[in-house]
């Protein structure tokens, strides 16, 4: 597992992930792509895809240290994730053709 | 990964009604997983499990697996636990609850064969005590217990089978539907199923680890996560791996919940331990255990609000803006910038002093900080002389490397630096943004003010006595009466259903007002039609439809908006001006109040224009004038509540509610754009009745326009407008009058009120009121009994046009009149009168008497003129006499000739035998001309309508002139004639009046012919000259006419 800790200085460039909300630098985002929705969003090496699907914006930060058996993390639907920080509530919109390319509703950035 | 929830859903499809918190024993399982993820030795089984996603039939898969790899399964056990006794004793713990309850179940089954049915998992907080128990048990018996679990090997099997026979068949279907339902979404990694899962049954339960608040330093929230995030991972995997399953902050600059950190934890000692030594986070202060209730609204997301075009926010970024209202432009797709205007903070002087002060000493590095706070650029205008590096056509600028848009300051900002509650803009701010509007013309968009003042009152008021519906939760439906209204709890007493008499609370998120078609409300809350009232139309759900009292319009709103209303029609005030109020808004234009808004109100004016207008824009409130004249196009009097039609245009027809000049503010019930309101020109309506049955003259007689030369001239038209049968009070009012004909004849009375034509008369015998024609009453002096003549003279019709002198002259004349023993001696007599000196005010008058010249009097004229022919200017006047009353006499050549010189000045000779005081005279004389002179002198002018000026003024603020006027003339009967013709000398007069100061606007409109005569003020002596030629004359009067210039 990836060192997801990030030190103050480059909190500036954490970006939420628009789908699981999982918050990682921007960086990271683009050499490991998403954890959990890499699959679809496919933002490795991306920078566009990284800015149109993760979100600057964002709330209330979760670390989960034990996602399948925190409550939060159910509460949260963030049950099936990886372990990591998250956000309680990102802003932002996808754009449309990931949506649908999603085709389910199960977005998370507005719980 | 996600088989606990699958083993979840079926239960609950299964069992819907006793859902029990399963989540308990899924995140137990899940835990499970998750310590074999790490745990090298056991991972294959258990991954081959999560792997195969949505299998619900797991559970009993499982369960045969339970039982046919019992021993497997138990070698797994243990060297888990040989492993395990190096890990964390929670880790630990939760293993052995996992191997002990597969264990469990097995034995279950052989025992309680229903319950092991299909929920294997389904264990409920008994199970997990027991588990504990248990575990602990097995653990020191471990062998013990796989003995006894071979031993019934058999009948285990058998059990199973059998109840697998009773199940195969719904299980499959089941497992099929489920697939079904919820296979597909495990194309889309970890979610999915999520989103299906409703979020009230992931309430926390006991099982779930308890959230602990933390005390940590504010504003490091963040920091902290991550640090714990640090310490998890760096202690992950080594054996005092932190117990804590997650944590989290909900800090934010509008939390409450600044400072604290959320940990979840099974136990409070993880926490400690987790904590311990960490920067900014204290957990040795008091660790505040949340309640299970609570936990939720701890993670409760408030949704953004959205942005729209058009919507008013504040900055927050730039520092040097702070607090500025902007206005969102546009917004991103992604929705996380917006850009907005606002209005800029150049200092531009300044700034250009502290770059030179920086370049000077190279030290002080502040090329674009704010400098000293630059004060609020007040103007929008946009100064680009000054600094602007480069121009463009489109009048956009760009200005240290910002975008300047028409003088606004156009920058894309990041939601998140954008206060976009409470936004609260003021009307002053927003009229900045309108003011600065790219012609300059004020175009407020108050709808969109009026949305985000709706945005920021968003909270409903309830008020004791409402009536409420409970239209969410458990009471959905319940109507009843809030009696108490504390915060956010309405206390409501139930009128109806099974709960009727009993008092509930309900909190006013689920409330809203309930009212029926036919209620009379009024809308309080922040719609754009605040304060409107009007009556219930409609109502679907929480929207009311009602039409408003005051224009009739439908407007739908929240029924949270709304109150009965106590008050009828209540708005339709701000301050001191009301609907339909005349407000003068600059010197030449005032207009009527067609709507009143909350801080502004719609103005239309004189020119038919709607104007948005706040209080402060008005100059002020024109008074109502109830005595207001006018001449409507057909030179009838109008005066307001009377009912005119257009002439031409849209015809609209309607009570006139204001006289301004030459405008008519009329209220019609035909339309109710502009609140019925429409504006049109004097001379463009006509009388459809007049108030209180006033007939007007130009009903009997003929036009007034067709008969009055000066009115003739196309060019005079406008300002001369046909001059009113009446002014001001009727001097037969309160009148000791005997009537002449009729029922009543003989009678004796005082005249109560008059109308042109009539007269209402009080009799005297008995206590009643009759209307008698003003002809059939002699006017008798109220102490002797004697009749006074001079009363005819004021028939209507008496002050024709040629009554220039004004009503002034009029009172003194009467009296001079009436008073001269010679009155009595009817028209004969009074001839002399006339001529005596001390009529001299009734020179003025002298055109109105050839007005009168109805037949009856023009003999008496006649006669006078041969009884006055004494006087050389007798001559004159009955050649007048002849013309105004008499148009054969005027028709006949040998008058002609004397308007004609006069207006020319060849007439002047004759003039010249009238003596100096002529041309004054006929100054005086001029009807119109002179009229409106006195009316601007007296500051007046306001009152009138420039029509009416004409008349009105001739009446009231022309008697000075008048009497100036008409003093000099001694002669002034001669020069009466002369001024009713020259038409000039009015405009003489006329002109300089609006030279000396008066509004241009007002001249032109009111005298064009003034202007056209002498344009020059200066010039005005010498149109003077012209008209009085005699010098003589002239010079008398110019000291006289001296003062009243400078009075204008």
């Amino acid at each position: 597992m990836a060192n997801n800790f990030v030190p103050p200085g480059q909190h500036r460039y954490l970006r939420a992930c628009m789908v699981c909300s999982i918050v990682m630098t921007t960086s990271r985002f683009r050499h490991e792509g998403c954890p959990n929705c890499e699959d679809f969003l496919h933002l490795k090496n991306d920078t566009e895809a990284i800015e149109s699907c993760t979100s600057q914006v964002f709330e209330g930060l979760i670390t989960l240290a034990n996602p399948a058996r925190s409550w939060v993390a159910k509460w949260q639907r963030l049950d099936n994730y990886v372990q990591g920080v998250y956000a309680t509530k990102v802003s932002g919109q996808l754009p449309d053709e990931i949506r649908s390319a999603i085709e389910d509703e199960g977005h998370v950035y507005i719980p | 990964m996600s088989d606990p929830r699958d083993h979840d859903q079926p239960d609950d499809s299964e069992e819907e009604e006793d859902f029990n918190p399963a989540p308990a024993d899924a995140s137990d399982d899940e835990g499970n997983g998750a310590g074999d993820n790490d745990d090298d030795v056991e991972s294959s089984p258990r991954q081959t499990r999560k792997a195969s996603p949505a299998r619900n039939e797991a559970a009993d898969d499982e369960d045969d697996e339970g039982e046919g790899d019992e021993e497997d399964v138990a070698g797994a056990n243990d060297d888990d636990e040989d492993e395990e006794e190096e890990d964390d004793e929670e880790d630990e713990e939760i293993q052995g609850h996992r191997r002990k309850r597969a264990r469990r179940k097995d034995k279950r089954s052989a025992f309680f064969e229903l319950e092991a049915e299909v929920d294997d998992e389904d264990e409920d907080e008994e199970d997990e005590d027991d588990a504990e128990h248990e575990g602990f048990i097995e653990h020191t018996e471990a062998g013990e217990a796989e003995q006894f679990a071979r031993e019934d090997d058999a009948r285990h099997r058998e059990l199973d089978r059998r109840r697998e026979m009773e199940n195969d068949m719904d299980l499959e279907q089941e497992a099929e539907r489920l697939k079904k339902q919820y296979g597909n979404k495990r194309s889309a990694r970890g979610m999915g199923e999520s989103a299906v899962v409703p979020q009230r049954l992931l309430l926390p339960s006991v099982d779930d680890p308890s959230i602990w608040g933390v005390r940590c330093k504010e504003g490091k929230e963040r920091e902290v996560v991550f640090s714990i995030m640090q310490r998890i991972q760096q202690k992950q995997g080594t054996k005092d791996e932190l117990g804590i399953t997650a944590a989290f902050e909900r800090g934010g600059p509008n939390s409450v919940m600044k400072g604290l950190i959320y940990v979840e934890a099974q136990r409070q000692t993880d926490i400690l331990q987790a904590l311990e030594g960490m920067l900014n986070v204290y957990p040795r202060t008091k660790l505040l255990l949340v309640d299970i209730k609570e936990m939720p609204d701890l993670l409760r997301v408030q949704k953004t609000p959205t942005l729209e075009p058009g919507a008013w926010v504040r900055l927050r970024r730039p520092p040097k803006h702070s607090g500025d209202l902007a206005q969102v432009i546009d917004i991103t797709d992604n929705g996380l910038e917006a850009r907005v205007k606002f209005i800029p903070r150049l200092d531009y002087g300044l700034r250009d002093d502290a770059l030179a002060a920086t370049t000077a000493d190279g030290k002080r590095k502040r090329p674009m900080g704010p400098g000293p706070k630059p004060p609020r650029s007040c103007s929008a205008r946009w100064r680009p002389e000054r600094d602007t590096p480069g121009t463009s056509p489109t009048n956009n600028w760009q200005y240290n490397g910002d975008e300047f848009e028409k003088g606004f300051q156009v920058k894309d900002i990041k939601i998140q630096h954008l206060t976009i509650k409470d936004v609260n803009p003021t009307l002053e701010e927003v009229t900045k943004f309108a003011s600065g509007g790219e012609d300059g013309v004020e175009n407020i968009d108050l709808k969109s003010l009026a949305a985000s003042l709706k945005d920021s009152t968003i909270n409903v008021t309830y008020l004791p006595g409402d009536v409420v519906e409970v239209y969410d939760g458990e009471q959905k439906g319940v109507v009843g009466k809030a009696t108490n209204v504390q915060g956010d709890i309405v206390t409501m007493e139930v009128v109806a259903g099974d709960l009727a008499g009993q008092t509930i609370e309900v909190p006013t998120k689920g409330l809203r007002k309930r009212f029926r078609p036919g209620d009379h409300v009024k809308v309080i809350g922040g719609s754009k039609y605040r304060e409107e009232v009007g009556m219930v139309v409609k109502i679907s759900e929480d929207r009311v439809t009602l039409l408003t009292d005051q224009t009739n319009t439908e407007i739908t709103v929240f029924s949270k908006d709304l109150r009965e209303a106590s008050d009828i029609g209540g708005q339709g005030s701000l301050g001191q001006y009301e609907m339909t109020d005349l407000v003068q808004l600059d010197p030449t234009t005032v207009g009527c109040i067609v709507k009143i808004d909350r801080e502004s109100m719609v103005i239309l004016d004189q020119n038919g224009d709607k104007r948005h207008v706040m209080p402060s824009q008005i100059a002020n409130k024109l008074p109502r004038r109830k005595l207001a004249v006018a001449a409507d196009r057909n030179g009838a009097e109008i005066r307001p509540d009377d009912v005119v039609k257009e002439y031409g245009g849209m015809g609209r027809q309607g009570k006139i509610v204001h006289i301004h000049r030459t405008y008519v503010f009329c209220h019609t019930n035909a339309t109710n754009e502009n609140a019925g309101i429409f504006v049109s020109k004097v001379s463009n309506v006509a009388t459809i009745s007049a108030k209180g049955g006033r007939i007007n003259a130009a009903a009997n007689t003929s036009d007034l326009s067709t008969m009055n030369p000066a009115a003739k001239r196309p060019e005079a038209k406008n300002n001369m407008g046909p001059p009113k049968q009446m002014f001001g009070r009727d001097r037969l009012i309160g009148q000791t009058v005997t009537i002449k004909k009729g029922g009543y004849k003989g009678l004796l009375g005082r005249v109560k009120d008059t109308t042109d034509t009539h007269a209402r008369i009080e009799l005297h015998t008995k206590s009643k009121i009759i209307s008698v024609a003003k002809t059939d009453v002699v006017v008798r002096d109220s102490v002797s009994g004697n009749v006074i003549k001079n009363y005819d003279s004021r028939k209507p019709g008496a002050f024709g046009m040629g009554r220039p002198g004004g009503d002034r002259a009029a009172p003194d004349w009467s009296n001079a009149g009436g008073r001269t023993p010679m009155a009595s001696a009817g028209s004969g007599g009074r001839t002399p009168a006339w001529k005596t000196p001390s009529a001299g005010g009734a020179g003025g008058r002298t055109p109105a008497w050839n007005r009168n010249g109805d037949g009856g009097r023009t003999p008496a004229w006649a006669a006078a003129d041969g009884s006055r022919t004494v006087n050389p200017y007798d001559g004159n006047r009955t050649a007048y006499g002849g013309s105004g009353g008499r148009t054969p006499a005027w028709s006949s050549g040998s008058k002609t000739p004397a308007p004609d010189s006069f207006g020319h000045g060849s007439k002047t000779p004759g003039y010249g035998g009238s003596g100096g005081s002529d041309p004054w005279g006929s100054g005086s004389k001029t009807p119109y001309g002179a009229a409106p002179t006195p009316g601007a002198s007296g500051g007046d002018t306001w009152g009138y309508t420039p029509g009416a000026s004409g008349g009105s003024g001739a009446y009231d603020a022309p008697t000075p002139g008048a009497g100036l006027l008409g003093a000099p003339t001694p002669a002034a009967m001669n020069a009466p004639t002369p001024g009713a013709y020259s038409a000039p000398t009015p405009g003489a007069m006329n002109a300089p009046t609006p030279g000396g100061g008066w509004q241009s606007g007002w001249g032109a409109d009111s005298a064009p012919t003034p202007a056209a005569a002498a344009p020059t003020p200066a010039a005005s002596g010498f149109s003077y000259a012209v008209n009085a030629p005699t010098p003589g004359a002239w010079a008398a009067e110019t000291p006289a006419a001296g003062p009243r210039y400078e009075d204008d």
